[in-house]
């Protein structure tokens, strides 16, 4: 086993180009192991290959996996890397593991007794890494604290705080980018010694790692990681914004947005005025089976299907009232760039018939691309559906109103 | 009425602590009172017109009140709400600085001032600003805040919609 390791890092870590394959093999042998850290000596060093560990990393939730990836770093300055093949694991594999000590003493002693308190299966830190090991990914590194928490750096704490709530999709995307990564070849450069990321080796620091060609600055970090943040919220809204499937960008989606909140708005106007005007000629409601049939009236009646509005009638009264709130409440349309979203307002003549004549009154169309929702028609006929099953309801309210 | 199910509707599925039913409620409950106060019946446009004033004022608010203080944009629009005045101009600067000052959320040295806008993230711009404008209580945020309040509001302002919605064609059809 550990001359399959050995191998392995050889062929594969000063150079990286381990095929995607045996990464996988890596990560696979990984993954089974029960990987048990606090009962070990903490001067012993869990020896992997960095890749195998990256992989690891990027597919295990917050475990104390994470730790030994700092641990590596250690020697990861030194030539020596190949010769540690530590693994204080309970796996069948590693079972019989020796258990070197090769560590330069100054670094294990630091980096191994900081890391002890951290070293349980709810640890949160994230590893240290040294500039030359660049295939770990800053999100997969976010992705695989879990949820314990660590003691942080103020200026990490965010950062920190965000790999909670990240969720396992991004930890899977950090897996297909540690594959791309490494599949890179990657050179241990000891210039990037120089701008490592962690300088410190206290408990109470977040150790992240920077991608290859990256700023390793903390300033930096921090932007890159408020940037995550940023694109998973608008990937959250994204889903609630109908038709923004197609749009790529944050303009763009920005744009939708805006949008859609103020197509929103005006409809909520649009709604208070018709039952304003339909108020005038309606006896009050009764309340007690209303708010559970209003609240529970299928949910159908989506706002992109609004192509037409249920008929009512305006006699011209309510038809300048109806004006007088366009007219406050309208501006024009912003942004027409958008090619799946275009607000219309287009007012229908408004006839001056009889009040109780109904004739169909449309005055606002969402031109959206067709979604797989009810159509606009369908609207309608779902609301006059659903009010024919409560027939006894209206029956009542017509006694009320009679 | 539960005992004539449709076979689409089951109303017994009906969570009653649901924002869509506390909004409901709220709302019907406004609305009666709006009834209750005014002649059924309004001669002219402008009663309508305030009629329809009250009623949307009462529809965001049962909204707000629905989301209680769990939200900022919620908490900015029932401010708005009780400290509205007449004097719209003087009014809406009065409350958008205590808006500001009473609903930032995140202790962060850009939340407040203009000449901190740039610094407030990385210029996603023109549109940021709208988005700003739109979702109330939005100037005194990030960009990472407003984003998620922005998601809740969107949540918030679809179902009131669609309450609103029904009970307009319940009236109309009558």
């Amino acid at each position: 086993m550990l001359h399959r390791l050995e191998s392995l890092e050889s062929c594969t870590y000063d150079r990286m180009d381990m095929t995607v394959l045996e990464r996988q093999a890596a990560r696979f042998k990984w993954q089974q192991q029960n990987y048990v850290v606090q009962n070990n000596n903490p001067v012993e060093l869990c020896a992997s290959s960095v890749p195998q560990f990256q992989g690891l990393v990027g597919s295990n939730l917050g475990s104390g996996q994470m730790v030994e990836l700092k641990r590596l770093e250690v020697f990861l300055g030194t030539d020596n890397f190949q010769e540690f093949m530590n693994f204080p694991v309970t796996g069948p594999e590693f079972g019989d593991s020796e258990k070197l000590d090769l560590l330069p003493p100054e670094a294990a002693a630091d980096y191994c007794i900081s890391r002890t308190s951290s070293c349980q299966m709810t640890a949160l830190d994230t590893a240290v890494m040294k500039e030359e090991r660049e295939d770990m990914i800053l999100e997969k590194m976010e992705s695989t604290i879990g949820s314990g928490r660590g003691s942080f750096n103020k200026r990490k704490a965010e950062t920190v705080a965000d790999h909670k709530s990240k969720d396992k999709k991004i930890k899977g995307e950090g897996e297909s980018e540690v594959k791309t990564k490494c599949s890179t070849e990657i050179s241990r450069n000891s210039s990037k010694e120089n701008s490592k990321a962690s300088e410190v080796q206290k408990p109470d620091y977040i150790h992240v790692r920077a991608r290859r060609g990256q700023a390793t600055d903390s300033h930096s970090l921090a932007e890159r990681a408020r940037r995550e943040k940023l694109s998973k919220k608008m990937k959250c809204l994204q889903d609630l914004v109908p038709g923004c499937n197609k749009i790529t960008g944050k303009a763009g989606m920005l744009d939708e947005i805006i949008n859609y909140v103020q197509s929103l708005q005006r409809q909520v106007e649009f709604l208070s005025m018709k039952i304003a005007a339909l108020n005038s000629s309606v006896e009050n409601l009764p309340m007690k089976e209303f708010p559970a049939y209003v609240a529970n009236f299928p949910a159908a009646a989506k706002l992109p299907e609004m192509a037409g509005l249920p008929c009512f009638q305006l006699n011209p009264l309510q038809k300048e009232s109806v004006n007088c709130m366009l007219n406050e409440t309208m501006h024009p349309p912003q942004t027409e760039g958008i090619a799946s979203a275009s607000v219309s307002i287009s007012e229908q003549s408004l006839s001056s018939s009889s009040m109780t004549q109904l004739q169909p009154f449309s005055t606002w169309s969402w031109n959206m691309d067709p979604q797989d929702t009810v159509p606009g028609n369908g609207i309608i006929s779902t609301l006059q559906e659903g009010i024919q099953y409560q027939m006894p309801l209206f029956t009542f309210l017509q006694d009320i109103f009679q | 009425m539960n005992t004539s199910k449709p076979p689409t509707m089951d109303l017994q599925n009906l969570n009653p602590s649901s924002l869509k039913s506390r909004f409901a409620t709220r709302f019907l409950r406004a609305l009666t009172k709006i009834n209750a106060q005014k002649p059924i019946s309004p001669s002219s446009p402008t009663e309508i017109f305030q009629r329809y004033r009250r009623i949307k004022v009462a529809a965001d608010k049962s909204m707000a009140y629905s989301v209680r203080s769990r939200r900022t944009w919620s908490r900015a629009t029932l401010w708005r709400l009780r400290t509205r005045s007449p004097r719209s101009r003087l009014a809406t600067l009065a409350r958008r600085s205590s808006v500001k000052t009473r609903t930032t959320t995140v202790v962060d040295k850009t939340s407040h001032g203009k000449e901190n806008k740039e610094e407030r993230g990385a210029g996603l711009g023109v549109e940021e600003e709208e988005l700003r404008e739109l979702v109330p209580g939005g100037e005194a945020m990030d960009l990472c805040n407003l984003l998620d309040e922005t998601a809740h509001y969107i949540k918030c302002l679809t179902t009131q919609v669609q309450v609103m919605r029904t009970i307009a064609n319940l009236y109309s059809l009558d």
